[in-house]
């Protein structure tokens, strides 16, 4: 204990010097914090489950995908035939259309405070099948159980992200009229019924699909008879639950092989961590430069900083050292007082800087705004507490084991010749 | 206090010799030197720079060891040890007071001397015990809290002696332990140099050039060009 209390003693010796190498610390480990949260992130999304997965629909050939929303029932139901098939059935499944617009049909006037993009979907899948809000909890839980049922009963109705509406200048309660550009002429009018709990729906809306599709079905009557151009293209995603990899293998075999799902819009089906992974390649280069040039650069930044500030110390105190030597300390004492020093700091700003991180990116701004793929933001990982530990440690351990080493060998007679 | 037997010395210097390497020159400090310094003495190393002095009494403390001979500090041989031996056997057996006081800034006065217990298996109250009487020898019981920086030379000289004296070695070694003084602190210093000697009996080897710090030991010891020319 006392050890320790030295060690506290020889940190306040230079409170500048102490306090600098800290916040550099600190921001460096905010930074790895960052990548690290966004690298994990992307690794669970990528990397493929055994059990309870979900499978993505797609048309096969053709970016955006756009399938007929007949497809719909059968995809959901595990595409498998009547007749030979055993037919295994996905334990669930959600429909994704997207429904985008503005609230100014005037396309100058469009920008980020008039744009909404919607899933159109079956409201229940916002509870079933939404990542991120089929596990909710609690109060949240409850309030969206709540908005979902109001969208099952009023079609018109909108769930949008907080940050979409106050974009819009909107709030719960409100109407508006989005002018489409993706469904030109389908102009629809819309009632707020509620909001998404805060976190990566912070952005986006979710309308019920029924709504689109009597739009569309009602089209022809005011449109010459004419059917729309997206009358057979409105089914962009299908999502499947699956219990595991064989019931996966088995459904897309079905799926694959039925000729209902071959034309007009051929479909492939992977899983959602291999379709996420296939997204990302477009962004490949640069997360393996995060993963391996940014944060192997900002540890080895930050082990050289501590070196620099502990050798700094370590130059000033050789008489310290020579006389603790003296005193009878053995050069290993030495070495580990010097460790210590840099440990105490190293952890300690690493766990304040990983900890506030995790607090202040999560609670206070709402994730991370790194636009990667379709991923809004970002959440910390609760592993940050613990990653700011290591990594504060790590370097400092790395960083002050040579001054360390040095002063251990301080020589006494050496010392005291030169002072004579 | 150390006793043992009355003739045997406390230290024992036998034919040693040190060398120092400077690039390709060897320099040699000390040539054969052999001296004897009995229990309760107190003797000053005196001469000119690069005498050799401070080498010796760096031997003696246990701080170097010679290229050749033996050095004997009560029964151990001191010449042979390792260098983390040296540091364990220095704790227990050796004081050292350095010309400028050597205190660690961030530590107070308490603090400062109870660093050499830290290395001992002493309880709190114990080291408690130590470190307070230790101070209380100096004088200086009532600035125990205070850092160096808020002491004058002189105190914190005195400090340095009660570091010194807290594990109760049997040797005390001064290196100019009154270069850096005025003349009425470097009185007091000797002072308690001299009662340590007469009421704890320690044994007393100090390097010094001052005259008037020489005339208050028992006996000077004169050395040139590494080896002693009077005694």
């Amino acid at each position: 204990m006392r050890f320790l209390i030295l060690v506290f003693d020889n940190l306040r010796r230079n409170i500048g010097r102490t306090v600098f190498t800290a916040l550099a610390t600190m921001v460096m480990v905010l930074v790895v914090t960052c990548v690290f949260s966004i690298l994990t992130f992307l690794s669970n999304v990528t990397s493929e489950k055994a059990a309870n997965l979900k499978a993505i629909v797609t048309e096969r050939w053709q970016i955006p995908s756009q399938m007929p929303f007949s497809y719909a029932t059968g995809l959901a139901e595990g595409g498998g035939y009547e007749a030979d098939h055993v037919r295994i059935k996905p334990e669930n499944s959600m429909t994704w259309s997207f429904y985008g617009g503005a609230t100014d049909p005037d396309p100058k006037k469009r920008s980020n405070n008039t744009i909404l993009f919607a899933f159109a979907l079956q409201p229940r899948s916002l509870l079933e099948m939404m990542d991120g809000l089929d596990d909710l909890k609690g109060p949240e839980r409850t309030q969206l159980e709540a908005d979902v049922k109001k969208l099952q009963e009023t079609r018109n109705g909108l769930i949008v992200g907080k940050d979409r509406m106050k974009n819009l200048g909107k709030k719960v309660g409100d109407r508006m009229t989005i002018y489409s550009f993706n469904y030109k002429g389908i102009d629809l009018e819309f009632e707020i019924l509620g909001e998404f709990p805060v976190g990566r729906y912070d952005n986006a809306a979710a309308m019920n699909i029924d709504y689109l599709i009597s739009a569309m079905d009602a089209y022809p009557q005011n449109n010459a008879g004419k059917t729309h151009p997206m009358a057979n293209k409105s089914l962009n995603l299908v999502w499947l639950r699956m219990p595991d990899q064989p019931t996966f293998q088995q459904v897309s075999e079905q799926i694959m092989t039925n000729p209902a799902f071959k034309s007009p819009a051929a479909v492939k089906i992977e899983t959602a961590s291999s379709g996420i992974g296939t997204f990302l390649e477009a962004y490949r280069d640069m997360i393996w430069g995060m993963r391996w040039l940014l944060s192997p650069a900002i540890l080895f930044t930050l082990s050289l900083v501590i070196s620099n500030s502990i050798s700094i110390s370590v130059r000033e105190r050789r008489l310290e050292f020579a006389v603790l030597k003296v005193l009878g300390f053995r050069p290993w004492q030495i070495l580990m007082l010097v460790l210590c020093e840099a440990l105490v700091i190293g952890t300690l700003a690493g766990v304040i800087s990983a900890g506030g991180t995790f607090l202040l990116v999560n609670y206070v701004f709402g994730g991370l705004k790194f636009p990667i793929a379709f991923f809004p933001v970002f959440l910390i990982s609760p592993q940050a507490w613990w990653w700011g530990a290591a990594i504060g440690a790590g370097t400092a351990f790395v960083g002050s084991i040579w001054p360390a080493w040095s002063a251990r060998t301080v020589k006494v007679a050496e010392v005291f010749a030169k002072l004579a | 206090m150390s006793n043992g037997s009355a003739n045997t010395p406390s230290v024992r210097v036998q034919g040693v010799h040190k060398s120092f390497r400077r690039g390709a020159e060897v320099i040699d400090v000390l040539n054969g030197l052999s001296l004897e310094v009995q229990r309760g003495e107190f003797i000053a190393l005196k001469g000119p720079s690069g005498s050799g002095k401070t080498t010796l009494l760096n031997l003696i403390a246990g701080l170097d060891t010679p290229t050749e001979g033996e050095v004997w500090v009560e029964q151990d041989c001191i010449s042979h040890m390792t260098e983390g031996q040296l540091a364990s056997w220095r704790t227990r057996n050796i004081g050292f007071v350095f010309q400028f006081y050597n205190l660690l800034s961030v530590l107070t006065a308490y603090r400062n001397v109870e660093l050499p217990l830290l290395l001992l298996p002493l309880s709190a109250a114990q080291r408690k015990l130590q470190v307070t009487t230790a101070l209380d020898i100096v004088g200086l019981a009532d600035r125990m809290d205070h850092r160096p920086g808020q002491l004058s030379g002189g105190q914190q000289q005195r400090v340095g002696v009660a570091r010194a004296i807290v594990t109760d070695p049997a040797l005390l070694v001064a290196d100019e332990p009154t270069g850096a003084l005025d003349a009425k602190s470097a009185d007091e210093i000797l002072d308690l140099l001299v009662e340590l000697k007469t009421s704890m009996n320690k044994t007393i080897i100090m390097v010094t050039h001052d005259e008037r710090a020489a005339g208050r030991a028992d006996r000077i010891v004169e050395l040139q060009k590494g080896q002693l020319v009077s005694t």
